[in-house]
């Protein structure tokens, strides 16, 4: 499983979404399922899936599709 | 666009929920002793006569007291530290006297928490939704009873109540807040089609809806009839599968399969009266201490020192443990002003040694 593949499982499955519904425009609170109990658990699902521990600045700037993609980088996670 | 409920404008309500999040998933998806909320009714005056008022309001009962803001900042405080990352704003009804509302959530200081008010939505316009989305106010919830307007304006007691409560509603989602719609399901309406229209109206305006079971307390005391059987809580539960957007506080709000149970939150969601009495949830009138007299731990201490409150229950000891009704919450005159005392309605073997 390539780390995108993770990334997206992580989102299908922290917030129980289609894969369809993963797009650059995905933001934090534009979907009923990402709000702030979704949030935490895309988070927890995150750092289970790549074995990393996000800190709370990190939490807090992950506010897109797009933004975690990078946010990862700094937990040498490319996808 | 910038919106009002966003949790991540808020950095310290972000670590106090990874706390919760993290306890809960290490706790077998259960709440356990862990802190989450303050239900606050620091005035008790009311323009609704509700039936069912749990607070005694329609009958005027110590409407004129009101919890001090210096007393309320302090109480904040002590929450934050405590780990408490919700606050409930109740009454009464808050927007009656709204000059008060702002002051208090200025002492509050939103920014630390999911900070949300209970409504009846009377005085719910847009300038007012506008004005609670400036001062961080997370979310409102605003209770209906019925799809037909003539049933709630009757159990309301007053003409408009629910034209005004379903505008409200909308000026919440459109300020940026997130609208919650409250039902109170009982024995009596658990099955009624009325209750399901509310539940697809709220579905679809893409509202959340929070069901409180009925509660025999307040004016409701010793009516046993209305609490939900076996039969009704299949029933919701089934409802939880069917309608993504149902929340219960006993219920795991973080497991997407929408089958596990957090557990009943006595305790965990303290309820505070105008007088400063701490009671261990809005419907359960047995107190554990008063702000004013003693710090916030030391009573959540002695609350978790109570094995009723310390140990899971997968039901609502207040609207589903007929046993616990009966025996704690059937005393003549027992309200949110003249609660039970813990250490009076407990037996020694109630409590739990550390």
């Amino acid at each position: 499983m390539t780390n995108k593949d993770k990334y997206d499982n992580s989102f299908t499955t922290a917030l129980s979404i289609d894969k369809k519904k993963l797009n650059k425009s995905l933001e934090y609170n534009s979907i009923q399922e990402w709000d702030s109990i979704g949030h935490m658990s895309l988070i927890s699902e995150l750092e289970k899936n790549f074995k990393i521990s996000i800190e709370t600045d990190d939490v807090i700037d992950f506010s897109s599709y797009q933004k975690g993609i990078s946010i990862l980088k700094k937990y040498k996670v490319d996808i | 666009m910038p919106i009002a409920s966003s949790l991540l404008d808020k950095p310290r309500l972000v670590k106090k929920l990874r706390d919760f999040h993290s306890y809960v998933i290490k706790n077998d998806g259960k709440v356990g002793t862990k802190t989450r909320g303050i239900d606050l009714n620091f005035n008790n005056a009311c323009n609704l006569r509700c039936k069912y008022c749990f607070t005694n309001s329609p009958k005027g009962d110590h409407v004129k007291e009101y919890l001090d803001t210096s007393v309320i900042a302090n109480l904040a405080d002590q929450a934050d530290e405590l780990g408490y990352f919700e606050f409930d704003l109740q009454g009464g009804e808050l927007l009656l006297m709204a000059d008060k509302l702002f002051e208090t959530l200025e002492a509050i200081k939103p920014e630390r928490f999911y900070l949300y008010l209970t409504t009846n939505g009377y005085y719910l316009d847009e300038k007012m939704a506008k004005k609670l989305a400036k001062y961080k106010v997370s979310r409102v919830s605003v209770s209906i009873d019925s799809m037909d307007e003539k049933t709630h304006d009757e159990i309301r007691g007053r003409k408009e109540s629910w034209r005004r409560a379903m505008e409200g509603l909308k000026h919440v989602q459109k300020a940026g807040m997130d609208p919650y719609l409250n039902i109170t399901v009982g024995h009596y309406n658990a099955f009624d089609p009325n209750f399901k229209m509310l539940l697809d109206y709220s579905k679809q305006q893409n509202y959340k809806t929070l069901l409180n079971v009925a509660v025999p307390a307040g004016m409701w005391q010793k009516m046993s009839e209305i609490v939900c059987d076996e039969k009704d809580r299949i029933h919701i539960q089934k409802l939880r599968k069917e309608y993504k957007n149902l929340v219960r506080n006993l219920w795991n709000p973080f497991d997407k399969n929408n089958e596990k149970i957090l557990g009943c939150t006595t305790v965990n969601r303290l309820y505070i009266t105008p007088l400063g009495d701490v009671l261990v949830c809005p419907y359960v009138h047995i107190k554990i201490g008063n702000i004013l007299e003693k710090p916030l731990k030391e009573i959540v201490d002695f609350g978790f020192s109570i094995k009723y409150f310390k140990n899971h229950s997968d039901l609502c000891l207040a609207g589903e443990d007929t046993e616990f009704i009966k025996k704690f919450m059937t005393r003549e005159g027992q309200t949110i002003f003249n609660p039970s005392k813990a250490e009076d309605i407990f037996e020694k073997g109630d409590f739990i040694k550390n």
